[in-house]
């Protein structure tokens, strides 16, 4: 029985190694047969596999040899007949291998290469495709580690391909195509997105809110830079087609510094070459004017501006918001800059303002409040001081194509809490008001230094009527709210997508990206290292990001999260001419550097030469 | 009466404005049209120019690949655009309506066309900078009262919205650099403006249009002439 039992698992053993021997016979008697796709076959998957590319790559080419396989057909056609047309795939391979054995290699891959080059491309593509599923799925490979190995082994080729992509001039250009594509970068790899080689994303998703994660040194400004041209080059031109209206951007650099001016001049650098005539450097250059905000919305931003406390200092703010009001809304008019307002709380300026035309109400609250002027003129005083002359200003946000305001949000973070606040304000107010139509796309970098006292997810709230896209970015999840609540708010509404860069803790923004079904297989470990042919798989939801990934992202690699799907790609980094910024400027910051203009002398009558030359004004 | 230039000169004058007429070229040869068909045959025979009645009215004159070189114009050889004729003409019955004053001589005045300006942007992306029809610079030391500066030159055919018409006045006076100049430079605070006027010859169609965009320009309005295009500047069938 036992001999019976022995006999028969051995003639199983043999009868399954015959048949694979016969299978591999056959497969090779079949590859040397056709030795000219399968060298072609072979040529493709290693190129996709040198290059990372994914097997729709090979497929678009040999898509594209059908047009001369077309052309070799008709040709043979009209030469020598519809019938021969058709047999003549046949005739080629045949032909090659007479001239294969003459020894004539060139010229027998010369006959049969209409035929062989898109067959070979099209084996290629589907063994490359088997492979990586076989991978993925955990169903191929000899080793437990194949599919880890596999993985990484084809990042790092495809990061390698993305590099060389971008290293080549011209190779992603900022704009393209009719729906006006900013170009962003070269692809690595892309999971439930189209495939592609440039990375890029339309211009009405530059309309949409968008958040940047990414810590310092991981290529975000080069990012924003490249967005904020690819922005703007867009909007001019879609401005110039007559389909919209001209943009406008305003970036916070919430940090401060002397990097932010070296990160200024290079913005307008960039902005420049997009086709921003002029980029507003705030405060160091152009001063804006917040007393231009309507009386209302003045007196609350500047109650805004003080920070408040609670219990009973609540009372105080109470008190110091119904002076703010009365000296902003004063019947004559309100104040033109902050030591007008200041000159308003003075004792008694409140009382003879409102003497003959105050209610019985405000003659009352003036009464009441008045002993806590000189407090409230105190704290005005020392934030003018602190806000310094950004806001007295006569400018608005018309007056540039793109504003890049200084914020020190580093060396004094109360200040540049107060100016992101106002700056936000007076934007909103200009977007709301809108005398001069723009597509505004306020950019609030480093967020993390004002995100205390600036509810951005306010502004996202009511950004989209305003026609107001914000981007918020920041050095990590938490950089952008100071609450878990706030922070999933502005997450959770950048419809424009989320660009993730290097940084340690990913998960939180990974799942705003959501999961994907995929396969996994089990197979039992046969003796190790080598898996055995048997196993079970199951599907599984996976993430769509892979958090280990974004933390071992390279310097210019960014993950952009879009309706479930996720782009890796490598930026491509902007260059722009020569320096703006004067040397002056960036040494002495925080002073202001406008300078007023030279007295013009009175310009010299020149009526008689147009008059002579082309007649009087009023001619004809 | 201009002064009549002659023939390398008016090639170069040719390569300057795009192209021109026959009648105008004629004009700035100070001869008839005959005299300018004989010139313009010479210099399509050698190679420099190429001509054709490219819309109603006089045969165009335009500058090849080989003319310009010749001239040492830095520029790309191309006929007239159709939609540009028009504009062309207007611009260049402009030029030589000022050239004809006896202070334009006097004075050594030079204009320097739009042409030479877009020269020097090169090919870079979305350039949206307006830049003029022309620009007319005086020299200083020649005695007239306006020497040293430099007046921008615009001819409106067709009237703009008064917005934007406000918005050009404006960036055309407010401009302190060069055409070209590193970007730092276009509005420098504190630097003279590079235009100290701007002379805008318009159609009767386009006249009200600039009048109302002068008034809305504040300041700016005391720098800004309006005067009529020249007679024959708005295109004419050939006689």
């Amino acid at each position: 029985m036992i001999r019976r039992w022995l006999s028969l698992l051995v003639a199983q053993v043999i009868f399954q190694v015959m048949v694979r021997l016969i299978s591999l016979t056959i497969m090779l008697a079949v590859a040397i047969a056709l030795a000219p796709v399968t060298l072609v076959a072979a040529g493709g998957l290693a190129t996709a596999w040198y290059l990372g590319l994914p097997p729709r790559r090979l497929l678009t080419a040999a898509a594209w040899c059908l047009p001369m396989v077309i052309t070799w057909l008709i040709a043979t056609a009209v030469t020598s007949g519809w019938s021969a047309a058709l047999a003549v795939p046949f005739h080629a391979w045949l032909t090659f291998w007479e001239l294969a054995r003459a020894g004539r290699v060139p010229q027998a891959a010369d006959a049969v290469a209409p035929a062989a080059l898109p067959l070979g491309l099209l084996a290629g593509a589907l063994a490359w495709a088997y492979r990586i599923r076989a991978l993925r799925t955990g169903a191929g490979g000899f080793a437990p580690d194949s599919a880890v190995a596999f993985d990484q082994r084809q990042w790092r080729h495809q990061a390698r391909t993305a590099r060389a992509l971008i290293a080549a001039p011209g190779s992603v250009p900022l704009i393209y195509g009719r729906e006006d594509l900013l170009g962003v970068g070269a692809v690595i790899r892309s999971t439930g997105h189209r495939p592609g080689r440039v990375a890029s994303i339309g211009y009405q998703r530059m309309r949409s809110h968008q958040v940047v994660v990414g810590t310092t040194g991981t290529g975000k400004t080069t990012l924003l830079l490249r967005l904020w041209a690819g922005f703007m080059a867009a909007g001019f031109r879609r401005h110039a087609a007559g389909l919209g209206e001209p943009p406008l951007l305003v970036v916070l650099d919430c940090k401060g510094g002397s990097d932010a001016r070296k990160i200024a001049d290079r913005t307008r650098r960039v902005l420049r070459d997009a086709g921003a005539r002029s980029t507003a450097i705030w405060p160091d250059e152009m001063s804006l004017s917040l007393w231009t905000l309507p009386p209302r919305q003045l007196a609350t931003t500047l109650v805004d501006l003080i920070e408040h406390g609670t219990g009973a200092a609540a009372y105080y703010t109470d008190v110091m918001e119904a002076l703010i009001g009365l000296a902003v809304e004063a019947p004559a008019g309100p104040p033109a800059n902050s030591q007008e307002l200041l000159s308003r709380l003075e004792p008694g300026w409140l009382a003879a303002a409102y003497a003959t035309v105050g209610t019985a109400a405000d003659h009352l609250m003036i009464r009441s409040a008045s002993k806590h002027l000189a407090d409230v003129a105190l704290r005005f005083r020392t934030l003018f001081r602190r806000l310094g002359d950004g806001f007295d200003g006569s400018a608005t946000f018309a007056e540039a194509d793109a504003w890049y305001c200084v914020l020190e949000g580093t060396d004094q973070i109360s200040v540049a809490e107060g100016q992101a606040r106002a700056l936000v304000d007076l934007l909103a107010s200009f977007a709301a008001r809108g005398q001069v139509k723009r597509e505004i796309l306020l950019a609030v970098d480093e967020f993390s230094a004002v995100s205390r006292r600036l509810p951005i997810w306010q502004l996202y709230e009511r950004a989209r009527s305003l026609g107001l896209a914000v981007q918020v970015s920041a050095q990590s999840w938490h950089g952008l709210g100071v609450a878990e609540d706030e922070r999933n708010r502005i997450a959770a509404t950048a419809e424009g997508g989320i660009w993730l860069l290097r940084t340690p803790q990913p998960e939180p923004v990974i799942a705003l990206a959501g999961t994907r079904k995929q396969v996994d297989t089990t197979r039992q470990l046969r003796r190790f290292p080598f898996w055995s042919r048997q196993g079970s798989s199951r599907l599984r939801e996976t993430p769509v990001v892979d958090p280990a990934l974004i933390r071992s992202l390279d310097t210019g690699q960014v993950a952009y999260l879009y309706r479930g799907g996720v782009t890796y790609l490598q930026v491509k980094r902007l260059t722009a001419t020569a320096a703006q910024v004067s040397q002056e400027a960036r040494e002495r910051p925080a002073a202001k550097t406008q300078a007023p203009a030279p007295a013009r002398r009175a310009l010299p009558d020149v009526s008689e030469l147009l008059d002579a030359a082309f007649g009087t004004e009023h001619s004809r | 009466m201009i002064r009549a230039a002659d023939a390398s000169d008016s090639l170069i004058f040719t390569g300057e404005m795009y192209g021109l007429q026959l009648d105008h070229l004629a004009g700035l040869l100070g001869g008839s049209q005959r005299g300018a068909t004989a010139t313009v045959s010479r210099w399509t025979a050698a190679g420099l120019a190429e001509s054709d009645n490219l819309g109603p009215g006089h045969r165009w004159i335009w500058l090849t690949k080989a003319g310009l070189a010749a001239c040492g114009l830095p520029f790309t050889a191309r006929a007239p655009a159709l939609s540009q004729l028009a504009h062309l003409r207007a611009v260049t019955a402009a030029r030589l309506a000022l050239a004809a004053t006896p202070q334009f001589t006097a004075g050594q005045g030079y204009w320097r066309s739009e042409r030479r300006i877009r020269a020097r942007f090169g090919r870079r992306i979305a350039i949206r900078e307006h830049v003029p029809d022309g620009e007319v610079h005086w020299p200083e030391c020649t005695g007239l009262a306006w020497a040293g500066e430099c007046w921008a030159i615009e001819a409106e055919l067709t009237p703009k919205t008064v917005v934007k018409t406000v918005a050009i006045m404006r960036e055309l006076l407010a401009r302190t650099g060069d055409y070209g100049c590193e970007p730092a430079d276009i509005l420098v605070p504190g630097q003279p403006q590079r235009h100290a006027r701007a002379i805008y010859l318009c159609s009767p169609a386009a006249r009200n249009v600039v009048a109302r965009a002068r008034d809305e320009a504040g300041d700016l309005a005391d720098r800004i002439e309006i005067r009529p295009l020249p007679a024959d500047a708005l295109r004419r069938p050939a006689s």
